[in-house]
């Protein structure tokens, strides 16, 4: 990390000119990292007018504001040329109320989060289980504004919601709670096992599926409809038992329900993801693209199929 | 996710808790994550008295060797929290 003078008087300049300035990624408008994200809805949500200064668009800079804070990440909020904090920093003093007084704002009495409704499968709740230490630690869940989840044990705060999901004691802050009602977690052994969320609040998208997944999905029954968009050519050489071949059944699937689980699938995972997005358009709404296509099925699922 | 791809050789999430006690010896280190991504707890005395941004950079500190450059192991840290013993 290096600091210029150059760019040293670039970043007091713009501390002399603005009460308070956010050194992030992309703008305001558009955030280009989460994190960023995060403290441009904090500040949104206080009333405060701010700055901002798109590091990725300079990278003497990027490095520069690093160096001059003494701080290894972006964002970075600055009030009153004082350095405040990363993401986590000003997400605890949003919450504790102290950024409202430190930006002259009164806090808004906290809204009534209703405890949501969360569903656990019997294999969620044994993994969750099984990975509770017993150190006291609580089970947190976090649901981010682009619907990223993360499940993990960690401590308890003072403004969390709690739920119980199925006998087991769920923590979350007030906006996961909102992202969170009516979902459920579910276990899926492939690949070591990992949780599978569905969430009614999630605004559709395409999603990954391994072809571990889609086998344990397959093997357990489930409803879904495999659909293959490569070529007749290729499919002579090689294919999927099941799947359905999209230039043949184009009528048929668009007739099905909008809420049919459709798994797209082409050589390599390429053509699908653009197939996949298309019919997301067109409505449907539980939508998966087949990460590695048929050609991932033959290495890691079924070896009979051939390669090409 | 994305990737992020390392030259690192050994168990980061060891390497981190590791780092983080050879600057707090009493720290008691929660980590937790994964390709390039990581969640960190810290509870030390030595955050007695500090706020946030100086608690935070007594931990930034001790790690930093572990995230610099592009190819570095730890990418990003995606929570960090400090807390002093109750």
């Amino acid at each position: 990390m290096t600091l210029s003078d150059a760019v040293k008087s670039q970043i007091e300049g713009t501390l002399e000119k603005s009460r308070v300035v956010l050194f992030m990624k992309g703008n305001k408008h558009f955030p280009q990292c989460g994190f960023s994200a995060q403290v441009v809805k904090i500040l949104g949500d206080v009333g405060v007018a701010f700055d901002t200064v798109n590091v990725l668009q300079n990278a003497e800079l990027r490095d520069g504001i690093k160096a001059y804070t003494d701080w290894p990440t972006i964002p970075q909020l600055y009030v009153d040329k004082k350095f405040v904090g990363g993401c986590d920093i000003v997400k605890e003093l949003f919450a504790s109320g102290e950024l409202h007084a430190l930006l002259g704002k009164e806090k808004a009495a906290p809204e009534k989060v209703a405890p949501p409704k969360i569903a656990l499968s019997e294999g969620a709740k044994k993994a969750l289980v099984a990975a509770d230490d017993g150190s006291g630690d609580t089970l947190r869940l976090e649901i981010n504004a682009e619907f990223q989840y993360d499940l993990y044990f960690g401590p308890k705060e003072q403004t969390d919601i709690e739920t119980t999901a199925d006998g087991v004691l769920v923590r979350m802050d007030a906006e996961t709670a909102k992202r969170a009602n009516g979902m459920s977690i579910d276990w899926v052994e492939a690949q070591g096992g990992a949780f599978k969320i569905d969430n009614p609040n999630e605004p559709p998208r395409v999603r990954a599926l391994s072809v571990e997944e889609l086998k344990a999905m397959m093997d357990k029954g489930e409803k879904l409809v495999l659909v293959d968009v490569r070529t007749s050519g290729e499919r002579d050489l090689a294919k999927i038992q099941g799947a359905k071949h999209l230039e043949t059944s184009e009528a048929e699937i668009a007739a099905l329900d909008k809420d049919t689980v459709l798994v797209f699938q082409c050589h390599h995972g390429m053509r699908s993801r653009n197939a996949a997005e298309l019919y997301l358009r067109k409505g449907f709404r539980k939508v998966w693209n087949l990460e590695g296509g048929i050609d991932a099925w033959s290495i890691k699922v079924d070896t009979n199929v051939p390669r090409y | 996710m994305s990737d992020h791809p390392t030259d690192f050789q050994g168990d980061i999430l060891e390497a981190i808790r590791e780092s983080v006690k050879k600057a707090l010896p009493d720290a008691v280190v929660d980590v937790h994550g994964g390709n390039g991504h990581y969640t960190l707890a810290v509870t030390s005395q030595g955050f007695a008295g500090k706020g946030p941004v100086d608690s935070q950079r007594l931990v930034y500190g001790a790690i930093a060797h572990l995230m610099k450059g592009d190819r570095a192991p730890v990418h990003a840290v995606d929570s960090l929290k400090t807390k002093v013993p109750s």
